[in-house]
C-alpha cells in the first residue's frame, strides 16, 4: 500500500521534473520539493553528513533512490549508479531555512551592534551574506525567502522609520530588490554549477558502466556466457528484469534471463520476435506491440541481427528512459559486436571442418583415381605399343582398345558420381562457347563415334554461356555416348542449339528407337535400364551424371522423343541469366 | 645427330616407367628412370636431361613442388599425371610446367608434347620468324597472316591471341597467361574475351570450326596452337 503511494506522487514528481526541465536542460534542483506525506513511512528523511538532507524513497520493492543535492547513493553497494538520473530533487527543507534565517539573526545582531543607526549602505552589504549563502546551498526558494526576510528584517531593524516596515527613502527600496536580485542571480549560478557536476558525474560513471561491459564482454568465449552478461549487466544497471532470446528452431528461444526465472509472455514474445525481424525496438514504450510489459531491442551488428534483449519492470514502467537510451544502444552494440565476433568464431570453426573434411574426401578421390587410372594407363599404352602381325590381331587390338577406353570413361563417370553423391563437386563457372565445348566432346569421343554420322547445328551468333567447363564436358560425352549407344550403326547423331523463349537449348538427337513413354523422368535415375535397351550394356549412370552435373550448374536438362522422325532428344537447357553476348572487345 | 636428347621420366608405378622408356626410346631419346622425387632431383644435377616427365604422385613428395625445382636447373616439364582436376593442371603450368598430360594417355601425344616443350626450349633464343600450322602461315615480323597463300584479315585480338600461340607453337597457354599477354594484367580473367578471338580466329582460318585442327581447347586450361 504505501510503497505504491510512494511510488505515485514520485512519479508525478519526476514527470512534472521532465516536462518542465526539458527545455532549459535544467538540473531538478531549480525545482522545489514536492510536499512529503508525513504519513508514508517509507519515507526517510536523513540528516545524514554535515548538513545535508537526503531523502531516499524505495521503489520498485528492491532499490533506493538516491535525493539530494549532492546525490549521494544511500548504499554504495546496492544502488545502481543510473538511479541518478531519476532522482527528484528535493531541496533542503526545514534545515535550509533554519541556517537562513539564524545567518539572519547573527547578521541584524552584529550590525546592530558593530554599525552605528543610519550608516545604511554597510547594513545592506552584510545582509548578502546569509542571501547568497540561502541562494547558493539551498537554491532559488531558500534563496529568495531569504533575501526578503533580510530586507524585512533590515527594513525593521535599520531602515528609519526603525521598528516598522514602512519605507520612506526610495534608495532603501533599491536595497530591497538588490538583496532579492543577488538571491535569484546566486541561486541561477548555483544550480547550473550542481547540473554541471551531476552531468559529470553520470557521464563518468556511464563511460566506467561501458569500459567494465566492454571489458567483461572481451573475456567470454561461449554463447551461454555472452548472453547472460548483457541481462545481468543491463538489469542492474537499468534495474530491471531482462532476458535475451536468440533464433532457435522454433523461433526465438530464451537463452538467458535476470532474475533467471523471468519470463516474457505471450504477447512480449511476438514483440521479441517482431524485434529480430525488423532490427528495431519493440514493445512496451515503441511504436511496435506497445501494449507489451516487455521492451525489446535487437541486438545487431552490420545489419545482422544476432538476438534480442528483452526487458521489463515489475511496475510496468518504461524500463529505459528516453536520457538513457544513448547508453543502452552503445552497450547493445557492444553486445551486438561480441555476438558478431562468436558467430564469426563458430562460423571459422564450421569453415575449418569442412575444409578439413573436403581435404580428406580430395586426397581420397585422388588416390581411389590415381589407383584406378594407373593400370588402366599402363593396358593402354602397351595396346598402342603392340605393332599387329596380322589383319585378324589388328582388328583385336583396336577393339580391346576401345573396350579399355569405355572402361576408362566408366571409372571417370564412377568417380563423378562420387564426387556428386558426396557433395565434393566444386562448380566453377567460366564463359564457355558451346562450339568449342561440343567440338571438344567429339575429339575425346572420336574413336567411339567412327560408326555414325554427325551433324552439328550451332548458329554462329551463340551467346557464350556461363558454366563449368569440365562439368559441361562430362554432360556431352555421356549424351553423346548415349545417343551412340542406342542409335543404330550409320545413323545420324545431331547436336543443335536452338535460342529459347527463355534462355538456349542445347540439344542431342539420334535416331534410335526413343524413349518409352513415361520413361521420360525415370530415364535420369541412376542404374535406371529402359526395357529391351540392353543390348550394348551400359553403366546406368551417364544419364544421371547428366542430370547431377546439369544441375549443379543450374542448368536443366530433358528427354523427349523427337517429331520428326524416330529417336529421343536431350536437351540441356541453359537459363537466360547463363548467357553472355560475347562481344568482341578489340580495344 | 651427334648426342641423343636425354629425357628424364619420374613415375613411382614401374609399368609405366617401362612403358614410357620403351615408347620414348623407339622414337630416339636416351632415357632415364626415376622413381621418386629425390631420385629425380638428383639425376636432374646429375644428368642434365632435356626434358623431365614429372608424375605428380611420387611417394616422397607432391610432383607439383618439384615443378619449379626442376624447371630452374633449366630442362623442360612435362607433367603426366593422372589428377585430372583442371585447378591441377592450372597450378602445374602457372609454375612453369611447359605442358600437363592427363593419365590414361596417348602414347603419340606425349612424344607431341615432348617435341613442343623441346622446340620452345631450344628456339627460345632465336623465335621463329614464320609459324606454319597446317595451310595457315604466320609472319610474327610483318604480323600478317595468310591461308592457302591468301591474307586474311583478323582484328588486333584476334591476331594477338593468334600471334602468342604461334610463338610457342604445340604448347598449352592458361587462359591467364594468354589474357596477360595480349589484352594486359588487368583483364586476366576475362575469359570472355578469349572465347570470342578464338571463336573470330576459328570462323576465319578453320575449315570445319566444328572439328577445329589449328587451335585446340583444353578444358578449363587454356588453349594451344596445333602444328
Amino acid at each position: 500500500m504505501f510503497p505504491y503511494a510512494g511510488c505515485s506522487w514520485v512519479r508525478a514528481a519526476n514527470c512534472r521534473i521532465r516536462r518542465r526541465s526539458r527545455p532549459l536542460e535544467a538540473g531538478p534542483s531549480r525545482f522545489t520539493e514536492p510536499p512529503v506525506p508525513d504519513a508514508a513511512p517509507t519515507l526517510l528523511i536523513a540528516a545524514s553528513r554535515k548538513r545535508w538532507a537526503r531523502v531516499s524513497a524505495p521503489i520498485a520493492g528492491s532499490t533506493a533512490y538516491a535525493c539530494g543535492a549532492h546525490n549521494r547513493p544511500v548504499d554504495d553497494e546496492h544502488t545502481p549508479f543510473l538511479a541518478q538520473s531519476r532522482e527528484l530533487a528535493f531541496e533542503s527543507g526545514g534545515l535550509g531555512y533554519a541556517v537562513s534565517l539564524s545567518l539572519i539573526a547573527l547578521v541584524t545582531a552584529v550590525a546592530a551592534a558593530v554599525f552605528r543607526p543610519g550608516n545604511l549602505t554597510n547594513v545592506g552589504l552584510l545582509y548578502l551574506v546569509p542571501v547568497m549563502v540561502a541562494a547558493t546551498r539551498f537554491g532559488l526558494r531558500t534563496g529568495l525567502i531569504t533575501g526578503l526576510v533580510s530586507s524585512l528584517a533590515y527594513n525593521f531593524f535599520f531602515i528609519p522609520p526603525l521598528h516598522t516596515f514602512i519605507i520612506d527613502n526610495p534608495e532603501n527600496i533599491v536595497t530591497v530588490l538588490m538583496l532579492l536580485g543577488v538571491a535569484v542571480v546566486s541561486s541561477q549560478l548555483a544550480a547550473r554549477v550542481r547540473e554541471q557536476a551531476r552531468l559529470a558525474q553520470r557521464s563518468a560513471a556511464e563511460s566506467q558502466a561501458l569500459a567494465s561491459f566492454a571489458q567483461q564482454l572481451t573475456g567470454l568465449r561461449t554463447r551461454v556466457e555472452l548472453a547472460m552478461l548483457p541481462c545481468v549487466e543491463l538489469g542492474r544497471l537499468f534495474e530491471t528484469h531482462a532476458v535475451l532470446l536468440v533464433p532457435g528452431e522454433n523461433g526465438l528461444a530464451a537463452l538467458a534471463a535476470s532474475p533467471a526465472d523471468a519470463e516474457p509472455d505471450r504477447i512480449a514474445a511476438l514483440a521479441g520476435l517482431r524485434a529480430f525481424e525488423a532490427n528495431q525496438p519493440t514493445g512496451l514504450g515503441s511504436d511496435t506491440l506497445a501494449a507489451s510489459k516487455w521492451s525489446f531491442w535487437p541486438i545487431a551488428s552490420g545489419g545482422r541481427v544476432h538476438a534480442v534483449l528483452g526487458m521489463a519492470r515489475l511496475d510496468a514502467r518504461t524500463p529505459v528512459g528516453p536520457e538513457q537510451l544513448p547508453l543502452l544502444r552503445t552497450l547493445l552494440a557492444q553486445a551486438g559486436l561480441a555476438f558478431e565476433r562468436n558467430a564469426l568464431e563458430d562460423e571459422m570453426a564450421m569453415i575449418a571442418q569442412l575444409k578439413e573434411r573436403d581435404r580428406l574426401r580430395a586426397a581420397l578421390l585422388s588416390s581411389i583415381s590415381h589407383d584406378l587410372r594407373t593400370p588402366l594407363t599402363t593396358v593402354l599404352g602397351t595396346l598402342a605399343e603392340i605393332r599387329p602381325a596380322s589383319d585378324e590381331q589388328a582388328r583385336q587390338l583396336s577393339e580391346t582398345r576401345r573396350e579399355a577406353e569405355r572402361l576408362h570413361r566408366f571409372i571417370a563417370n564412377l568417380l563423378d558420381m562420387v564426387r556428386v553423391e558426396s557433395g565434393a563437386l566444386h562448380p566453377s563457372a567460366e564463359p564457355v562457347d558451346l562450339a568449342e565445348a561440343v567440338a571438344e566432346a567429339f575429339h575425346d569421343l572420336r574413336r567411339g563415334l567412327t560408326s555414325h554420322r554427325l551433324h552439328f547445328d550451332l548458329p554462329a551468333d551463340l551467346p557464350l554461356v556461363l558454366v563449368d567447363p569440365r562439368l559441361l564436358h562430362h554432360c556431352l560425352i555421356n549424351l553423346l555416348e548415349n545417343a551412340a549407344k542406342f542409335a543404330p550403326e550409320g545413323s545420324a547423331i545431331a547436336v543443335w542449339a536452338r535460342r529459347l523463349p527463355n534462355g538456349l537449348g542445347l540439344s542431342v538427337l539420334d535416331e534410335g528407337v526413343g524413349i518409352p513413354v513415361g520413361d521420360e523422368t525415370r530415364i535420369f535415375e541412376m542404374y535406371a535400364r529402359i526395357e529391351g535397351s540392353d543390348r550394348r550394356g551400359g553403366t546406368g549412370l551417364g544419364l544421371a551424371i547428366v542430370k547431377a552435373f546439369a544441375e549443379a550448374m543450374g542448368l536443366t536438362v530433358e528427354a523427349t522423343n523427337r517429331c520428326d522422325r524416330p529417336g529421343a532428344c536431350f536437351t540441356l537447357r541453359i537459363p537466360e541469366g547463363k548467357l553472355r553476348a560475347g562481344q568482341e572487345v578489340d580495344a | 645427330m651427334s648426342t641423343p636428347i636425354t629425357l628424364l621420366v619420374v613415375d613411382d608405378e614401374p609399368a609405366i616407367l617401362r612403358l614410357l622408356n620403351t615408347a620414348l626410346s623407339r622414337a630416339g631419346y636416351a632415357v632415364i628412370e626415376a622413381g621418386s622425387a629425390r631420385e629425380a632431383l638428383a639425376a636432374v644435377a646429375i644428368d642434365k636431361p632435356h626434358a623431365v616427365l614429372l608424375d605428380l604422385g611420387l611417394p616422397d613428395r607432391d610432383g607439383l613442388e618439384l615443378v619449379p625445382l626442376i624447371k630452374s636447373a633449366g630442362p623442360a616439364v612435362v607433367v603426366v599425371s593422372a589428377r585430372d582436376a583442371t585447378e591441377q593442371k592450372v597450378s602445374a603450368l602457372d609454375l612453369g610446367a611447359d605442358d600437363y598430360v592427363t593419365k590414361p594417355f596417348d602414347t603419340e601425344e606425349v612424344l607431341a608434347r615432348i617435341r613442343a616443350a623441346l622446340r620452345h626450349r631450344l628456339s627460345s633464343e632465336s623465335e621463329q620468324a614464320l609459324v606454319c600450322a597446317g595451310e595457315v602461315e604466320i609472319d610474327l615480323i610483318a604480323r600478317s597472316v595468310r591461308k592457302g597463300g591468301n591474307e586474311v584479315h583478323l582484328t588486333r585480338k584476334e591476331y594477338g591471341l593468334l600471334a602468342e600461340l604461334a610463338a610457342r607453337p604445340g604448347k598449352v597457354l592458361t587462359h591467364a597467361q594468354l589474357l596477360r599477354a595480349v589484352w594486359g594484367p588487368a583483364h586476366e580473367s576475362d575469359v570472355e574475351y578469349l572465347r570470342v578471338a578464338a571463336r573470330g580466329i576459328r570462323r576465319k582460318l578453320e575449315e570445319d570450326p566444328a572439328r577445329p585442327s589449328l587451335i585446340r581447347n583444353e578444358i578449363g586450361v587454356g588453349y594451344r596452337l596445333v602444328t
